[in-house]
């Protein structure tokens, strides 16, 4: 017999605690998606106020999504008058500059071009542009906004205490199996955002799209260096300074996802070392932190949790499938591959029901629940089987690549660029 | 009790409530599978004794009534599948388990019995394999490959008859039959046709052990061997 240690036997039993703290979550988000905040949160009608608002679009290299970017924000539906968008070239090196230049006639529309500086430098450049500005938002410039989409995100301020507002934010024209994984991915972020935001829960200001009250930020300081996550280091300054980030379900944001596979771990890459170097390095005192409510009791110890889980989960699973394969391989060759092969009884005394095959099935269940529910909430358009489809199969094989190489990166102080 | 902490509190009961009930349930069905195999194992028993009984009653010319005992050697080959997953599942060391695999060796000692006394009574010339194993981590190297190429041969050969048992199952029966047979502790053991050999290398090497006549037919019955 293969592997007889007891211990090695049963590797499975590494996996129930996970399970465990996946299931309470779930459980936890929606019971918190039926309490009244967030149903509230649900049921909050577009703004009709006009505070004077700059949209901030902070550009590197962006030439071929940016006039998109632009002309989405000129569609939006807020008076004209109270709204200037900020273009900032942050040292581009390709035809960035000449696509932005093209808007220089626009009355709504200031021209920033600068010296490379990162992305905090030019969301500050464009705030200090911006004096008359109650509220400040920024949109990263391969991002495209719904046109009421203002209007939905400039009701979460009527809370006084609420210093940021994230929208929903999906996948632009998905149209790749992996544009569609990350489209159903994005779907549960929104549901996720959504039901996290009614226990002041946030810890992220997306770069689509998320809003600022121009007060809070002045009192805490602008934009700084946030290890290649400024909107993180941000939101997670706003929370310690005893601030609410709320969050618009039905403010749509679509961004424009990685590519390739390659892409995409880059990208994940630089969010979850940015995650954990952040809470890690400046914001420890807020892991465990009662005072910080559900964001230092539950989100930002099992954001923790979800990356160790998700590396262990991975070896876990590649040692056990490596093992059944070698031991199937050993035992069974020699023997006619046509009788290895046949299919055996389909009795269901033999169907292999085990509480953890169960409670995995429970827990995948609550996942694509919530990205139902998040596609119905946001009314996000478009088809999300496909999407689904492809998260379970693909998700699992690609995420731990990045959670290894954000780890590593971590661990050892690899600093990696943007792009 | 804030909003956060009440739904921590309500989460937490319903996260009890939905991993106590899926215990439960998987714990009920394994319930079910143990009354399944209790029930075959009942209904065997009777059967094994029905044709005892009969085979004592005709004496004289009890071939052409016992032609059964043929469908109860499947059955107890599916018993020992069935057996062989509950044991899989819920472990070796398993009580009910331990119980029913007493029974269910029973149960092939007397069908091996069985079917001597017919084959000597009857002319008959069934292919026999005794077949010992051990479950014990790291005690029998070689045995579920052993297993799996016995499991191959029954399924492809009809005529062969199959008796797999657990060397190390505390049951004075087959402690008798080990040292009837003289068996040694030396894992994987097999009695093929009388013929006592020990260890596993490769299937050739194993099919050389039986009579040629049994390669003469082939079926399509799928039965798998324990271990």
């Amino acid at each position: 017999m293969l592997f007889a240690s007891p211990l090695i036997m049963h590797l499975e039993v590494f996996a129930y605690p996970f399970i465990f703290v996946s299931l309470f979550f779930e459980v936890f988000l929606l019971v918190t998606f039926f309490s009244s905040p967030a149903r509230a949160q649900r049921d909050r009608k577009a703004s009709t106020k006009t505070p004077y608002i700059a949209m901030i679009v902070p550009c590197f290299n962006e030439e071929t999504t940016i006039r998109g970017t632009v002309d989405s924000l000129l569609a939006l539906t807020y008076p004209k008058d109270r709204l200037s968008i900020v273009l900032v070239n942050d040292g581009s090196t390709d035809n960035t500059k000449e696509i932005m230049d093209t808007f220089a006639g626009n009355p709504q529309i200031q021209i920033l071009h600068k010296e490379n500086g990162g992305k905090h430098s030019a969301i500050n450049a464009g705030i200090e542009m911006s004096p008359q500005a109650e509220f400040v938002g920024c949109l990263d410039a391969d991002s495209f906004v719904a046109p009421d989409a203002l209007r939905e995100i400039i009701s979460c301020f009527d809370n006084p205490r609420v210093a940021a507002a994230t929208p929903a934010m999906s996948v632009y024209k998905p149209e790749t199996l992996l544009e569609r994984m990350q489209n159903a991915e994005f779907i549960f972020g929104i549901a996720l955002r959504h039901i996290v935001a009614a226990v002041n829960g946030l810890y992220v200001t997306p770069g689509p799209f998320s809003l600022y009250r121009v007060s809070v930020l002045k009192e805490i300081g602008g934009f700084r260096f946030g290890h290649q996550a400024e909107d993180m280091e941000m939101a997670l300054r706003i929370q310690r300074h005893g601030y609410e980030i709320d969050n618009a379900p039905r403010a749509r944001v679509f961004a424009k996802s990685p590519q390739t596979v390659r892409g995409l771990i880059k990208q994940r890459t630089r969010w979850t070392s940015g995650f954990l170097r952040n809470v890690s390095y400046d914001y420890r005192d807020m892991v465990g932190n009662v005072r910080y409510g559900a964001l230092g009791i539950m989100i930002l110890p099992l954001g923790f949790i979800a990356v160790a889980g998700g590396i262990l989960m991975f070896f876990l699973g590649l040692f056990m499938s490596g093992r059944q394969i070698l031991s199937t391989i050993l035992v069974t060759s020699g023997v006619p591959l046509s009788y290895t092969l046949s299919p055996r009884s389909l009795e269901i005394f033999y169907f292999p029901i085990s509480t953890m095959l169960i409670l995995s099935f429970v827990v995948t269940g609550g996942i694509l629940m919530f990205m139902v529910l998040g596609k119905r909430v946001s009314q996000t358009p478009g088809t999300l089987v496909q999407g689904m489809l492809a998260y379970l199969f693909l998700f699992p094989f690609i995420a731990p690549f990045w959670l290894l190489r954000s780890f590593a990166d971590v661990t050892t102080g690899h600093k990696r660029s943007w792009r | 009790m804030s909003l956060f902490t009440r739904n921590v509190v309500i989460a937490l009961f319903i996260t009890g409530v939905i991993i106590a009930t899926v215990i439960y349930s998987v714990s009920y069905l394994d319930h079910q599978r143990i009354v399944e195999l209790n029930d075959i194992q009942n209904r065997l028993a009777t059967d094994t004794l029905s044709i005892d009984t009969q085979f004592a009653l005709l004496e004289e010319a009890p071939c052409e009534d016992l032609t059964e005992g043929t469908a109860l050697t499947h059955e107890l080959s599916d018993l020992g599948d069935k057996l062989a997953f509950t044991e899989e599942k819920l472990g070796a060391t398993n009580p009910e388990v331990l119980r029913l695999k007493q029974q269910y060796t029973l149960l092939e000692i007397r069908d091996y019995l069985l079917t001597k006394r017919l084959a000597n009574s009857c002319g008959l010339h069934p292919v026999i394999a005794l077949y010992f194993y051990s479950n014990t981590p790291g005690s029998c190297a070689d045995c579920d490959r052993a297993g799996y190429a016995l499991s191959y041969l029954r399924q492809t050969y009809p005529k062969l008859r199959v008796y797999a048992f657990d060397y190390d199952l505390d049951l004075g029966a087959l402690r008798t039959l080990v040292s009837v047979e003289k068996v040694d502790a030396q894992l994987p053991a097999f009695i093929i046709q009388g013929k006592r050999s020990y260890g596993f290398t490769t299937l050739e090497d194993l099919e050389k052990q039986f009579p040629k006549s049994l390669f003469a037919t082939t079926t399509t019955a799928t039965t798998k061997v324990k271990k």
